[in-house]
């Protein structure tokens, strides 16, 4: 296959070359797919380093397991998915050397979010689209990385809450809690955004 | 105040996560209490908001140098699947016992069969004699020894030399 083909090929094909050992094809996947698995990887540690190396270290074990791409989802998805497992066990390995926060605590003896007083007004009415993700990055990194992570699956992934409390390996009711948790902080996070960009 | 599991109720039925009879419910919750209309609203705007939302961000490398990276760690990885299998010191280590280990027990075999007692020629000789030789036929009952003089390192005169049998 050309460069000019391979460029043009769709992503089930490139799979299929390489699968085939095509290295070619690979290399073209990797350089469709790069930035969508840095930005899943970002969105979960909020560290470019990591990021980077966990992007690539899942580009190692995509072209080790290609033999198992069977095209049941889209290749991106598949190799996104890969992605988000090595970023669950680096998490994994960082809790395990500090100790649980206060606000994890919170979140399970009963935390403030239970108590806030819930936003009459959208905090993010009227941005631009530009403005809103910049607004959403900024509260998402200050989202410990529990809640972050199942709000990345939930509405990013768009994960069902049994395939989120498998992949994170905890309970439904784990997954709903610490989902409604990150939303109500995010909100709460948004509207301080908005006060703050209105003095 | 909605009790805590009201709330998550509350979630899962805007995440459709609810069984439909239990939607039912939550939804008319939400239709006649002003609280659970509340929550259930500020829960969809953020939700829709990250939705919208989602921070879009780019590698901070070309392209060449970002599949430099991947392409050689592959190659590694390759070049070492097909490479035979490199032997520990440890497994070395174990090799060579098994086979000293099989060694000495040819060995102990060996003499076990040449025992005496064991019906077989039995060749000794003396320590502090290394020139003299004794061999016993236990089946004819027949003991030969060979002598050497001077026995090597001895400083003995003798030069005598010869072969005595006794019956």
């Amino acid at each position: 296959m050309s460069e000019k083909n391979y460029s043009s090929a769709d992503d089930a094909t490139l799979a299929r070359q390489a699968q085939r050992g095509d290295m070619a094809a690979f290399e073209e996947l990797v350089a469709r797919h790069r930035d969508k698995l840095y930005a899943r990887a970002f969105s979960m540690m909020r560290n470019e380093e990591e990021a980077i190396d966990l992007s690539q270290e899942a580009w190692i074990k995509a072209w080790q397991r290609l033999a198992q791409f069977q095209g049941d989802s889209s290749f991106g998805t598949w190799a996104t998915r890969i992605v988000i497992n090595l970023c669950l066990d680096q998490l994994r390995k960082q809790k395990r050397q500090r100790s649980e926060s206060i606000e994890a605590m919170d979140e399970e003896s009963g935390g403030v979010e239970r108590q806030m007083p819930v936003l009459t007004v959208n905090p993010t009415a009227g941005l631009e689209r530009a403005e809103l993700r910049a607004r959403i990055d900024a509260a998402m990194a200050q989202l410990t990385p529990e809640h972050r992570t199942v709000l990345v699956l939930h509405e990013f992934e768009e994960m069902e809450y049994k395939a989120i409390a498998k992949a994170v390996g905890c309970s439904i009711g784990t997954v709903m809690s610490r989902l409604f948790y990150a939303r109500r902080k995010l909100a709460g996070l948004l509207a301080d955004l908005r006060t703050k960009n209105q003095k | 105040m909605i009790e805590y599991k009201k709330q998550l109720e509350l979630q899962a039925c805007l995440d459709g996560e609810l069984p439909q009879s239990e939607a039912r419910e939550i939804s008319a919750l939400v239709a006649r209490d002003a609280e659970a209309a509340a929550l259930f609203n500020e829960l969809r705007q953020t939700r829709a908001a990250v939705a919208a939302g989602e921070p879009a961000r780019s590698l901070p490398e070309t392209r060449e140098f970002y599949w430099s990276k991947i392409s050689r760690q592959i190659a590694a990885l390759e070049r070492e699947e097909a490479a035979p299998p490199r032997v520990s010191l440890l497994a070395r280590l174990r090799n060579w016992l098994a086979v000293t280990a099989a060694v000495a027990a040819v060995a102990l075999v060996a003499f076990t069969a040449l025992r005496p007692g064991a019906g077989g020629l039995l060749m000794e000789t003396s320590l502090r004699d290394a020139g003299a030789f004794t061999y016993h036929d236990y089946p004819s009952g027949t003991t030969l020894v060979w002598l050497s003089y001077p026995a090597a390192g001895d400083n003995a005169v003798a030069e005598n030399e010869g072969v005595a049998t006794v019956e």
